[in-house]
């Protein structure tokens, strides 16, 4: 049995923004969210990378604290866009609590910050009565932690998938949900990732010499996607939700309905950890043309993985040259926030439905001189405006693994 | 540390930790404030520190049956009891 699927509500809270206005209007006007790292007692002074796509707003959480006590910063962003996009889709209890409702939603690894105050507290001797880690830290820290408490506070008893795979895990959430219901397991499935301020993860990039360190003065200068002068990523927060339902089940109920998911792929290297793979990568998104059974030339636009790194902007950019030709128009929405991490994509997912429904497409933000080692795709160089009918949202993560998001504009 | 000291503690931990307000000594704290066990490991956790010293297995699965502020006021004076 294979069943249509369909985006019914977004969410995200990102360095640009929460409300699609916001995240829309920083898009149009070029406005980056990447600001100077904010100091910490840890690691920023060992740190080369002083940038960081920050969410430096807040954010008017109402959890009530039996939910609350569960919760890391990285569930308190999970459970924000999941609350949004249930209410948003304005799902009933009877349903969510149905068990047809699932939760496929993840991060890169927990929460480090609850990990960090429980391992420093029993390590520095500051609460010498304790043998152990809390089982209370475990639940706000756990690598599950965003899926766990978005079905505890909403009361979701349907199937739970909460991938943990770096810079893929936003997309696997939603590929696996989708998947979940194209095979008829659930009818809906709230699928993202989320992920937290974290200067642990810059420092991993760091060491591999792979952060964005030029620019430490001029933070919205960086990370440069393709860019002659790019020198790394830059790390960030935030989180993205989509709510995905079976299309008959979404035209009975009424709902709104954003778009098609029409396909997806995955796949891994299978070798290098981390260096990007020409034909890992060139496979992966071959393979989702192929679950979406369409010719590489309905593609309109390509959110790509961009991370701005020296190697890995090149790989994409043949890869998509393989696939693609020159064709789509091909952005690196990391260029606006620096990378989201376990969240990128759902974050850049849900920025290419809000381009979808209004009819533009945001260039990537400083991309002033394309290198030529990536000048055989179509960069998007300027706004356009332009009707995104098929889109694929690629993200490639540590691991070696690949993936490939491919979404319709829906005809109602 | 007396009765009374003990339970202006316990009453402290409650508010700021748990957000239960003014309750009377013998309410049932599960039923009336949803205390479950994620807060029974929390609150075991907050005693440890009260009384700097870990509690033993056997003092933690004692504390398992402890329904009222009465009840855990009773508890951390036998603790120090054992302790002194």
């Amino acid at each position: 049995m294979e069943r249509k699927v369909v985006i019914t509500a977004a969410s995200a809270i990102t360095p640009i923004g929460h409300s699609k206005n916001e995240i829309i209007d920083s898009l149009i006007n070029g406005i980056s969210g990447v600001k100077k790292m904010r100091e910490d007692d840890l690691l920023y002074p060992h740190l080369h990378s002083k940038v960081f796509g920050a969410v430096d707003y807040g954010i008017d959480y109402d959890f009530k604290r039996k939910y609350r006590k569960t919760m890391g910063p990285v569930a308190y962003y999970a459970c924000q866009v999941a609350k949004e996009v249930i209410e948003m889709a304005d799902l009933k209890n009877d349903f969510i609590s149905s068990g047809r409702l699932g939760v496929s939603f993840g991060s890169t690894h927990g929460s480090p910050i609850v990990q960090r105050q429980a391992f420093q507290a029993f390590f520095s001797g500051s609460r010498p009565g304790h043998s152990s880690i809390s089982g209370v830290d475990y639940l706000r820290s756990m690598s599950h932690t965003t899926a766990a408490n978005i079905t505890r506070m909403f009361g979701i008893t349907g199937r739970v998938i909460s991938s943990s795979t770096a810079c893929t895990t936003g997309s696997q959430s939603i590929g696996f949900g989708y998947e979940s219901i194209k095979y008829g397991k659930q009818d809906a499935m709230i699928c993202g990732g989320s992920d937290e301020y974290d200067t642990t993860t810059v420092a991993v990039f760091d060491n591999f010499l792979a952060s964005s360190a030029n620019f430490n003065n001029t933070p919205h200068l960086t990370p440069r996607p393709f860019d002659i002068s790019r020198d790394g990523l830059v790390v960030g927060e935030g989180a993205g939700a989509v709510l995905l339902e079976e299309l008959e089940f979404a035209k009975k109920r009424g709902a709104n309905i954003l778009a098609e998911v029409i396909g997806f792929s995955c796949n891994n290297n299978g070798g290098d950890l981390i260096l990007p793979n020409i034909n890992g990568i060139t496979q992966a998104i071959a393979l989702g043309l192929k679950d979406a059974g369409i010719s590489a030339d309905e593609v309109d636009f390509v959110s790509a993985h961009g991370t701005a790194t020296k190697m890995g902007d090149i790989i994409e950019a043949q890869a998509i040259r393989n696939v693609y030709g020159n064709s789509p128009y091909v952005t690196g929405l990391k260029s606006y926030m620096g990378h989201t991490m376990g969240s990128c994509g759902a974050i850049e997912t849900i920025i290419t439905l809000y381009m979808m429904e209004y009819g533009f497409i945001a260039p990537t933000l400083n991309l002033d001189e394309v290198d030529e080692r990536c000048a055989m795709i179509r960069h998007t160089m300027k706004l356009h405006k332009s009707d995104i009918r098929i889109a694929a949202i690629q993200n490639f993560a540590f691991g070696g693994v690949n993936t490939s998001l491919i979404i319709k504009k829906f005809d109602n | 540390m007396t009765r009374e000291e003990i339970q202006i503690e316990i009453l402290k931990i409650l508010k700021e930790e748990f957000e239960i307000e003014n309750p009377e000594m013998d309410d049932n704290l599960s039923e009336k404030y949803h205390f479950d066990s994620i807060d029974a490991i929390q609150l075991l956790s907050e005693i440890e520190d009260l009384l700097k010293s870990e509690l033993t297995m056997e003092e933690k699965t004692l504390a398992m049956d402890i329904r009222t502020i009465n009840q855990i006021c009773d508890y951390v004076e036998s603790l120090l009891k054992d302790r002194s």
